[in-house]
């Protein structure tokens, strides 16, 4: 089963580098990594650019419209993701508890839909390109939901041959993505009083929740954008683009 | 000040932001183009004192600030900046001997993305485009220098980290592109003639910045008639300025000293609305402000003319109050007072909107009720020369 590792920081620390945050973060980040890789678990992932960086794209008559900074104002501000490949959740959830981003901030765990291939990712950004995580914001209510259908809305209205043009339409920049099971069966892990605590439900209880994302590579920030305002989504929904932090090349 | 701190201070004028546009497009660092840019003005203070100002300013310029990037990337010992250096290294690109005018136009379009916060996008402009220093944009917006500066500074890194491209839109986004710098160009422009009567006396003339480089945008791109509208707006309405404020109380129109209106503005205004029907909003907005400055006096003023021009606006709720004023002086104040009844809601925080009202109900004789309306507009009033204006006409009302 695949998950999403969502990790989110306090805002006082997004902006700042691992090193800085706490002494021998990047090792031990770097640990992690090389384990959950080596164990064949860990598929993809990356810290994303604090949410000053982000921008929001919604196009509610097809025009787009562009907003500067993240979907929601929340405590936390997501801060970085992994794509996880594991038994069940409750490997999903041990792999995560092993994560030092749990030193200062949390984790949200979330399941992908079902039959998402492995994702081929390049592990180097081709010269003069950035990456994005493009976040598909939508009101994700079962209940709402259960009226008319009983699948996440990313898969409603007959959508899926939308999609399915929408993604011809990207193929230069798209690298991959998937939509992700509803949000109430989420888990949200937190370090409290020294022990790591685990919640039910997303990290915040925004309007908007994320039901899907998609990993861009693109030339500049418009290429971005015009993917986002093209996704049959961004009619009724807000779409996020978050730039991975690109680390030095030295 | 000799003559030739008058040719730097001069050239920094015409020259800042051609030298910066062509810096950032040469090596791609904005915080290095500044730099750079800015210490070869200092050079130039010493250098064209000593051996006379040269031939072309804006090529001094460059060569200078040129040398001092190539000496900074070579004292930095990231991978980052080896790669920059090869870079500029490798460019062939010759020193412009005139302007470039692409270069400034990639930068406006890159100050005012979409993507980066409005505050930003003006100070950003201001800053690279227009040299103003931190600390001036800080005072002319009334935050403090750390404010700004940490305004620029994540500016600058999302243009970088996010990918926010530096160049000249492509067609398909340039009308929704050049409409966003328009705006931040307006919103300047009305900052610097709001604050123009605020309290401060130490605050730069943000508005004349606005002016000047909306001036450099209708040269850039001529055939645009919103551009040439929106200059001839702030042409037309900073006309007025002289007689707007009078010993730090602000003027109302109607009893403006109509003799302090600076005609060589109106006519350069005029000059610059040639453009055929349908008009852009800017150009409909330059003919109502145009309305106001042709009226001699203020019973001569064309306020049928200003109703109907009104209605060529998207009728947005400050829209629709500023027509009801013009209906109030052909049809009285008592239609206008119903006309405005359905915007309370969605200009409950706007102080012209009690103002209006207490306007329309002292011209009816319901002083008391006028009196009321003066107060919430005075709670609401953005500057201490608006209050005062408020206060006055609630002297006046009260007093007889």
């Amino acid at each position: 089963m695949k998950f999403l590792l969502l990790h989110t920081l306090p805002p006082d620390i997004e902006q700042i580098d691992g090193d800085d945050i706490s002494p021998g973060m990047d090792s031990r980040l770097l640990a992690w990594v090389d384990e959950m890789s080596g164990r064949g678990v860990l598929l993809d992932g990356s810290r994303l650019r604090p949410s000053s960086d982000a921008t929001t794209v919604r196009a509610p008559d097809g025009r787009p419209v562009v907003i500067d900074g993240p979907f929601a104002e929340t405590k936390e501000q997501i801060a970085g993701y992994d794509l996880v490949d594991c038994d069940d959740r409750d490997a999903a959830v041990a792999i995560a508890s092993a994560h030092p981003t749990l030193e200062v901030g949390s984790i949200e765990v979330r399941a992908f839909d079902p039959g998402m291939p492995d994702p081929d990712v390049p592990d180097s950004v081709a010269p003069g390109r950035f990456r994005y995580l493009m976040f598909v914001l939508a009101e994700m209510r079962r209940e709402a939901a259960a009226a008319t259908s009983d699948s996440p809305p990313a898969e409603e209205e007959g959508d899926d041959t939308d999609i399915d043009a929408w993604v011809d339409s990207v193929s230069d920049r798209r690298i991959y993505g998937w939509p992700l099971d509803w949000p109430d069966t989420a888990v949200t892990l937190r370090r409290q009083d020294g022990r790591i605590v685990t919640t039910d439900g997303p990290f915040a209880e925004t309007k908007e929740q994320i039901a899907g994302y998609d990993l861009l590579e693109c030339r500049n920030l418009d290429e971005a954008i015009s993917a986002a305002a093209t996704h049959p989504m961004a009619t009724r929904c807000a779409i996020e683009l978050r730039p991975l932090w690109m680390w030095p090349r030295d | 000040m000799t003559e030739d701190d008058d040719a730097v201070a001069r050239s920094f004028e015409e020259s800042w932001g051609r030298l910066v546009a062509g810096l950032i497009g040469w090596c791609g660092d904005w915080d290095l183009a500044e730099e750079c840019a800015q210490e070869a003005f200092t050079a130039a203070v010493v250098a064209w004192e000593r051996d006379g100002v040269p031939t072309s300013p804006l090529a001094w310029l460059t060569t200078v600030a040129r040398n001092r990037a190539r000496d900074r990337l070579r004292r930095r010992t990231t991978e980052e900046a080896k790669l920059s250096l090869a870079h500029v290294d490798s460019d062939e690109a010759g020193v412009p001997d005139e302007d470039i005018p692409d270069d400034r136009l990639r930068l406006i379009f890159t100050c005012c993305h979409p993507a980066l916060p409005m505050p930003a996008r003006i100070a950003l402009t201001l800053r690279t485009l227009c040299g103003l220093t931190s600390a001036e944009i800080a005072r002319a917006f009334l935050v403090t220098e750390p404010t700004m500066d940490k305004r620029l500074v994540r500016a600058r890194a999302k243009i970088k980290n996010a990918g926010i491209p530096y160049r000249v839109p492509p067609p398909e986004l340039w009308s929704e592109r050049l409409e966003g710098v328009l705006a931040v160009l307006y919103l300047t422009f009305n900052e610097g003639y709001a604050a123009s009567s605020g309290e401060s006396l130490l605050r730069v003339d943000v508005s004349a910045e606005a002016i000047r480089l909306t001036r450099s945008l209708a040269d850039l791109v001529p055939g645009e008639d919103e551009v040439r509208g929106l200059l001839a707006l702030m042409l037309l309405t900073d006309a007025r300025r002289a007689a707007r404020v009078r010993h730090g109380h602000v003027v109302p129109l109607a009893e403006q000293d109509r003799s302090l209106w600076n005609r060589e503005a109106v006519a350069e205004g005029v000059a610059l609305l040639g453009g055929e029907p349908p008009w852009g909003p800017y150009a409909v907005q330059a003919r109502i402000a145009l309305c106001h400055d042709v009226a001699r006096r203020p019973d001569d003023t064309d306020w049928a003319a200003i109703g109907h021009l009104y209605t060529l606006l998207p009728a947005t709720p400050v829209v629709e109050l500023n027509r009801a004023v013009a209906v109030s002086m052909t049809h009285g104040p008592e239609a206008s007072l119903t006309m405005i009844e359905p915007l309370a809601d969605e200009l409950a925080d706007y102080y012209l909107y009690p103002a209006t009202r207490a306007d329309f109900l002292a011209r009816l004789g319901r002083n008391d009720e006028a009196v009321l309306e003066l107060e919430s507009a005075i709670e609401l009033a953005p500057t201490g020369a608006e209050r005062r204006l408020l206060r006055e006409r609630r002297t006046r009302l009260l007093g007889g």
